[in-house]
């Protein structure tokens, strides 16, 4: 802190960012599922605008971080797949709200 | 906007996909739809029966909503499941409306035994506040906005109907009029909403991206 230039703003917090959940489109995905108990791949594509590949790829890198799981299930001949938040996510989810109100509400008007 | 407000925007968004597909609309409107040709079929049939043969038609409806909901839309919109808050949210609805429906039941009862012993625009006035508040509740819990003017324009209904009889003496109390005319505008919008939603989500295909799933 005795380094600290006058006028300059600490923004050390940033550094604890959780960096997979603030890419946009993880961020995007990890809202809806902070908001509802389970989502199907084809829901949080429509509601994101996200592509097929690109959700998968978001989804991919959440569930291997432990945020997310992914049940995968036949309906019929169809294949469903059905993705929930763990409570590493939620957690991850809340500290990471956290984190990020307190360097926003730190900085300068 | 706070974080808290957003989530909440998230929450209601999810949530209100439920109601872009139109069929809602269309069911509503096939239900209010009673209230038009009931009258022109009371005299042949009598007042129960005309309302009576009602019923399958209803549960037709609800079925094809149902079976075009499973077929149709799911597989282009997916599927979600809500958490607690929106569950509770959904049990006071219900609480809501079943004590609406044995107050609305007790006021009938009593417009029954009162029949003739108050001034005439009681009875629009009182249907159409009922009809009103039910809508508003119903559009309050769902987040379903579209029933507020829904609501509106049912419980206008008697009073325009009855307005209509007063003053040009249109038959069955301006009733087939103002009901049809409220019941083919829900079911227009819910036909269009759900044709916008046929032409803007076609039925994804998979598309294999990562390497491996390419092979």
């Amino acid at each position: 802190m005795t380094d600290q230039q006058p006028g300059q703003v600490t923004l050390h917090p940033l550094a604890d960012i959780d960096q997979v959940i603030h890419a946009p489109a993880r961020l995007m995905v990890l809202t809806y599922l902070y908001v509802v108990e389970s989502a199907d791949f084809i829901f949080l594509m429509r509601l994101t605008g996200l592509t097929w590949g690109n959700l998968s790829t978001h989804l991919t890198r959440l569930e291997e971080a432990g945020y997310v799981t992914i049940e995968k299930e036949f309906k019929g001949k169809k294949p469903h797949t059905v993705i929930h938040l763990t409570e590493q996510g939620r957690a991850a989810f809340r500290e990471y709200k956290k984190s990020m109100k307190q360097v926003l509400d730190d900085l300068p008007d | 906007m706070s974080t808290h407000v957003s989530l909440k925007e998230a929450e209601r968004k999810a949530f209100r996909t439920a109601f872009q597909d139109g069929l809602w609309d269309i069911f509503i409107g096939c239900v209010i739809l009673q209230f038009a040709i009931a009258p022109l079929l009371s005299r042949r049939l009598g007042d129960f029966w005309s309302s009576a043969v009602f019923l399958p038609f209803w549960a037709l409806a609800f079925l094809a909503t149902w079976l075009v909901r499973k077929y149709v839309v799911r597989p282009r919109v997916g599927v979600v499941k809500f958490g607690a808050s929106r569950k509770t949210r959904l049990i006071r609805f219900n609480v809501v409306m079943l004590v609406l429906n044995l107050v609305a039941f007790i006021l009938g009862i009593l417009a029954a035994l009162t029949f003739g012993a108050v001034p005439g625009w009681t009875y629009p006035i009182g249907f159409g506040l009922i009809i009103l508040v039910g809508f508003s509740v119903a559009a309050y819990f769902l987040n379903f906005t579209r029933l507020y003017i829904y609501g509106a324009l049912t419980g206008l209904s008697p009073l325009v109907g009855e307005w209509l009889y007063v003053v040009m003496k249109a038959p069955h109390h301006g009733f087939p009029i103002t009901f049809g005319a409220t019941a083919g505008i829900m079911i227009l919008t819910g036909l269009a909403l759900l044709f916008r939603l046929l032409r803007d989500y076609p039925i994804p295909t998979y598309e294999p991206t990562s390497e491996k799933e390419i092979g």
